[in-house]
């Protein structure tokens, strides 16, 4: 892989623009009659050019200059290690093009397009595939510098990121199978909430359906009341649909997608399913829905799962809650003028400590005996991959509140950190601190 | 004939509401429907309700509550509870606290008749 001709002596050295003889000409003028000056000259000109190229291979960075209407380039060494090319060949665009992943070649063409109609400065994300079956990830920028000519001239850089994707596809993975285990333990927890959910429509179907016969057997049929009570087990038949359909939704496996979601129906399906189980925990739910909230982009499972977690996680920290109501509280509001949408989720429980605000997010940390401590980190890798912020807050009571936020539809896609301030924790003003 | 013996039913649950109330009127009981426990204690028929088919999971104040509260104010009603989980744990302790049966949702309507006839002291 290392390029040790382009440090070698005596050999044309593709470093700076030392491949331009143009370059290397006495920039004083004149002659230089004192050759221990020259010589010193020369030997810093030398450190300054080693000092470049040890920028470059630790940046992963090399620089050109592309001559657009000939193709003709001029690449620092780090270009030639890049692309994999012998440092004494004449680089052009069209044998760097030949390296360019197949799909990426479109890309090339386009940016020769943009030379030619005098773009100002332009960037692209390609890739290359080597002989080696070695594919690697660029950044390439460039912009436009004074033109030679009638030609238009461009300096740019072309930088080797396939580190930084190959670690970010690895973390994607992982993140999706953190988020896959904690959806199976979320199921564990949940199995005899919706066991009850599932049954309470199959007893009304049993019911009704044993009725209805003992409406036809009597004499006169209750003709009138037997169809009542098959419409009614018709619709407990619904009903159970409903929730095997829900389940399926929250639970089934499925390709990540992006869809409009609405918070607050989101919420509520979240809700339906969990509600036995908060009421096998005398926990009392309360929702303030905010009414005309703007839909926000996303997985809608993915954001369901955090719902769901944050629900349980609340439930968990009032379990040995004796001396007060157990009151949990979910409200949606819309922020920032409507440009984001906040969930919050407000426990009675036993709150954390000041020192644990940050700690409560990191994978493994857990205060449950029996948890895996997973759930808050996947739920905020989750929201941030959103383009959200997910963080606690302390309760002026007893308790905690976690809130998330997320940029409301209509502002997805516009760029730049300009309302991100108004979202985090800060502009909350805290109130004192209060644990268990 | 005599008066038809009143069974009160509580449940939060829509369906159970709807359906139990027709089928237990079919087993010849008087029947009242309650959405929660407190809703039955406020009522007037606590002193007449011959058998209570009682939800364990109630917001509010649960099944087992009502039932301890009743206890507690002297009132021997038998009750039958009736529950969406299949708890044989929770099912023995209601049953050690005086419960006449402890039915899993979904439960046959004969079974459902058996418990009452029992609490009535029928055969």
């Amino acid at each position: 892989m290392s390029q040790s001709t382009c440090s070698e002596p005596n050999q044309t050295v593709p470093v700076g623009c030392g491949s331009n003889p143009d370059s290397l000409s006495w920039p004083f003028g004149g002659s230089c009659h004192d050759t221990e000056f020259l010589h010193k000259v020369l030997a810093a000109l030398k450190r300054h050019e080693a000092f470049l190229e040890e920028i470059e291979r630790a940046s992963s960075t090399g620089g050109f200059i592309w001559r657009a209407a000939t193709g003709q380039m001029t690449c620092t060494g780090e270009v030639y290690r890049i692309f994999e090319l012998d440092v004494t060949v004449p680089v052009t665009l069209q044998l760097l093009g030949t390296r360019v992943h197949p799909d990426d070649v479109s890309l090339i063409h386009d940016m020769i397009q943009r030379a030619q109609a005098l773009a100002n400065e332009f960037e692209y994300e390609l890739r290359l595939r080597l002989s080696s079956q070695i594919v690697k990830y660029l950044l390439l920028s460039a912009r436009r510098s004074e033109d030679v000519g009638d030609e238009a001239q461009y300096i740019g850089t072309i930088q080797d990121v396939t580190q930084r994707r190959v670690s970010e596809e690895a973390l994607g993975n992982m993140r999706s199978d953190l988020a896959r285990v904690a959806r199976v333990s979320s199921l564990g927890i949940l199995t005899a909430s919706i066991a009850h959910e599932v049954n309470q429509p199959l007893s009304g179907i049993m019911t009704n359906a044993s009725t209805c016969l003992e409406m036809l057997a009597a004499d006169p049929p209750d003709i009138d009341g037997a169809r009542e009570t098959a419409r009614r087990t018709i619709r407990d038949g619904e009903r159970a649909c409903e929730v095997i359909a829900r389940l399926r939704a929250l639970f089934g496996k499925r390709a990540g997608r992006t869809e409009s979601v609405d918070l607050n129906a989101a919420t509520r399906d979240v809700i339906a399913l969990a509600l036995s189980e908060l009421q096998r925990r005398h926990v009392m739910l309360r929702t303030e829905f905010a009414e005309e909230l703007p839909v926000v982009t996303g997985d809608r499972v993915q954001l369901q799962q955090v719902i769901l977690n944050l629900l349980m996680n609340a439930a968990e920290a009032m379990s040995g809650v004796e001396d007060r109501q157990r009151l949990l509280l979910i409200c949606t509001e819309p922020h920032s003028g409507g440009d984001w949408v906040r969930l919050r989720v407000q426990d009675a429980g036993v709150g954390f400590a000041p020192t644990d605000a940050t700690r409560l997010f990191e994978p493994f940390y857990t205060t449950k005996s029996g948890g895996m401590g997973i759930g808050l980190s996947v739920s905020r890798s989750i929201i941030e991959s959103h383009r959200g912020r997910l963080w606690a807050e302390p309760n002026a009571g007893p308790g905690a509140t976690f809130v998330f936020a997320m940029p409301a539809r209509e502002t997805v896609g516009t760029r730049g950190p300009a309302k991100r301030a108004a979202i985090g924790p800060q502009d909350n003003a805290l109130p004192s601190m209060r644990t268990a | 004939m005599p008066d038809a013996s009143l069974i009160a039913i509580v449940d939060d649950d829509v369906s159970m509401r709807q359906s139990l109330p027709d089928l237990v009127e079919r087993f010849g009981f008087a029947v009242r429907v309650f959405a929660s426990a407190e809703e039955f204690l406020a009522s007037d028929c606590v002193g007449q309700t011959k058998c209570l088919i009682l939800d364990v999971a109630l917001p509010g104040m649960s099944g087992p509550d009502l039932q301890r509260e009743l206890s507690r104010r002297g009132q021997k009603i038998p009750i039958v509870f009736i529950t969406g989980q299949a708890n044989e744990d929770l099912r023995r302790q209601l049953l050690e606290e005086g419960a006449v049966e402890c039915l899993f949702k979904p439960f046959k309507p004969t079974a459902l008749l058996k418990a009452l006839n029992t609490a009535l002291g029928v055969d």
